[in-house]
């Protein structure tokens, strides 16, 4: 296992794209993470009334508890960054057809796409130990009292965090995998929400329990958004074993989806 | 002598195009086995499926006896097509990145850097590298793993004719050390040079197979020249010809099964004639492969 992980970080370890653009996103998830009580501010400044009608110091935004759910969710958002570097790296392997030398050289297929998985699954504990840090950091901070019984409740935000992460990257290396061709695969990355939302808008009417089923909405219900709760209004803030077990089972379709298709295609 | 590779009724159909026929094929240790044909004649796809990277439609394939597997694969240096690596990594970084997949000492790199003349460049990325450097570094990289089995799939493609020729340099040091090398082309010459045995695929189907030596049997050619007048008429009444031609000024004569040279040599000195010019013509490959194509059809 730990064979074929160095394998695929040799591939991108020396590609300077790779640097780029997970320098660029963990910076991103860093300073995002860590500025929001500026944004608040900027919120504040520009928005007509919003300074005026809540005090910013009074939002609770990384305070523990709080904190956990406020930066699980908030970095949700930028998985996509590192979901385009996963394209990248797998259709790659299509455009320069090494993905057909490292088969000649006795790779098997499978452990060619486990190389790959295990990449993601490297990518997704980065992403979520620097948002545990930046959590425990801003929370030490700012928070007025350290209340250990209360302190780490949803700290379970983080696992589903990174199954969030996971999910999403096993996603992307499943359309690289298919499209072969990154241009179009990053597209339809990016235009995948698009889809399912007018999908499930369509279906809201007719069957509305079948939304939660739905690949990228399941993996959206992992960590619920919280901010609605400095709104006064009733928030899920618990993972729900549903919301898991439901992605749990996608994670599992887009990996094997992918191996069905390396298995079954001449490269 | 053991059977290193045996085809059974290897077929693969892509659509509707049968790119490989019932394949049945044996290539044993020690032999330089060219596979001949023209493009599209299923050459590469034919290697791919032994490869593993195209898989059969049906038929089988045994590597030393034994189902392909990855594991095997391992152990057989390959290069189908043109040469794969990534482009931003360095020669020595590719190479190591296959001494990885392969599982073999990363100390086996500067031997084979050496043997392709690599090693001043080693450091240089891929993508900077000319196409000979990069056939090289395809050839480095495929004897990595001290492979028994070597497949080179048009080695030369494209090279200018000082790359060909160190390529051959290398094909040639390779055979030398007992390795069993399958050779793809269609560069005839090629084949000739360093070849032992060749088989001749048309349209996915095995037309030919056997040694290269066998190529220069059947009908020979004789080369004559002689300060003779009526030369052609002597020649005519010579009781192993077969029939005359006049090329660049000598005469092509085609002899009889059981006639050789030296029976017409013996044949125009009793007539009085002494021959200034007397070549014996094995057949070439390339005659012989037209013949076994247009037979075929």
């Amino acid at each position: 296992m730990v064979q074929l992980l160095k394998i695929d970080l040799k591939k991108l370890l020396n590609y300077r794209t790779f640097w780029i653009i997970c320098g660029l996103y963990f910076f991103t998830l860093l300073m995002a993470t860590a500025s929001g009580m500026e944004f608040l501010k900027w919120l504040a400044r520009t928005v007509e009334g919003f300074g005026q009608s809540i005090n910013i110091n009074r939002i609770p935004l990384y305070h523990f508890p709080d904190v956990w759910q406020n930066l699980a969710w908030s970095s949700g958002l930028l998985k996509i960054m590192i979901a385009i570097m996963v394209v990248i790296s797998i259709t790659n392997e299509y455009s320069y057809r090494t993905i057909r030398q490292n088969i000649i050289d006795g790779f098997s297929r499978k452990k060619f796409l486990i190389s790959k998985i295990l990449t993601n699954v490297v990518l997704a504990a980065l992403s979520m130990v620097i948002v545990f840090l930046v959590a425990l950091i801003t929370g030490l901070i700012y928070s007025p009292v350290y209340d250990f019984a209360y302190m780490f409740k949803g700290i379970e935000f983080f696992p589903a965090y990174f199954l969030e992460v996971f999910a999403f990257l096993s996603f992307a290396l499943m359309l690289g995998i298919f499209v072969q061709r990154s241009g179009l695969s990053i597209i339809l990355l990016l235009n995948s929400y698009l889809i399912e939302l007018i999908i499930k808008e369509n279906l809201d009417n007719y069957f509305p329990g079948a939304i939660k089923f739905f690949p990228l909405e399941s993996i959206m219900n992992l960590v619920p958004l919280p901010f609605a709760r400095y709104a006064f209004q009733e928030i899920q803030d618990y993972v729900s074993l549903s919301a898991v077990a439901i992605a749990l089972v996608w994670t599992f379709l887009f990996n094997y989806f992918s191996y069905l298709k390396l298995k079954r295609s001449d490269i | 002598m053991a059977p290193v590779l045996s085809i059974q009724n290897l077929t693969k159909h892509f659509g509707r195009i049968k790119a490989v026929n019932n394949l049945v094929l044996e290539v044993t240790s020690g032999q330089v086995f060219g596979m001949l044909g023209p493009n599209g004649s299923g050459k590469t796809t034919t290697l791919g499926m032994l490869m593993g990277v195209t898989n059969p439609t049906s038929g089988s394939f045994y590597w030393f006896g034994e189902e392909p597997t990855p594991q095997i694969r391992k152990k057989i240096g390959a290069v189908l097509e043109h040469p794969i690596f990534y482009p931003y990594l360095s020669g020595q970084k590719n190479l190591e990145l296959n001494a990885m997949i392969k599982e073999c000492p990363v100390a086996n790199i500067p031997r084979v850097l050496d043997l392709v003349e690599l090693t001043d460049r080693k450091n240089d990325k891929y993508k900077t590298y000319s196409l000979g450097m990069k056939q090289r570094l395809a050839i480095a990289s495929a004897l990595l793993n001290d492979p028994t089995v070597l497949i080179l799939d048009e080695p030369t493609n494209g090279l200018d004719p000082m790359g060909i020729a160190e390529i051959r340099e290398i094909i040639r040091k390779i055979a030398a050390q007992g390795k069993t090398i399958i050779l793809a082309s269609h560069l005839l010459d090629e084949v000739q040079k360093v070849c032992t045995h060749f088989a001749v695929l048309k349209k996915g189907n095995l037309v030919y197979t056997g040694p290269v030596g066998e190529v220069g049997s059947g009908a020979e050619i004789v080369e004559v020249n002689a300060d003779a007048e009526a030369l052609n008429e002597l020649l005519l009444q010579f009781s192993g010809t077969t029939s005359i031609n006049r090329e660049n000024g000598s005469y092509h004569v085609s002899l009889r099964d059981g006639f050789h040279s030296k029976d017409l040599n013996k044949f125009l000195f009793e007539r009085g004639v002494v021959a200034t010019h007397l070549v014996t013509k094995k057949k070439s490959l390339e005659k012989q492969f037209l013949e076994i194509l247009s037979e075929s059809t």
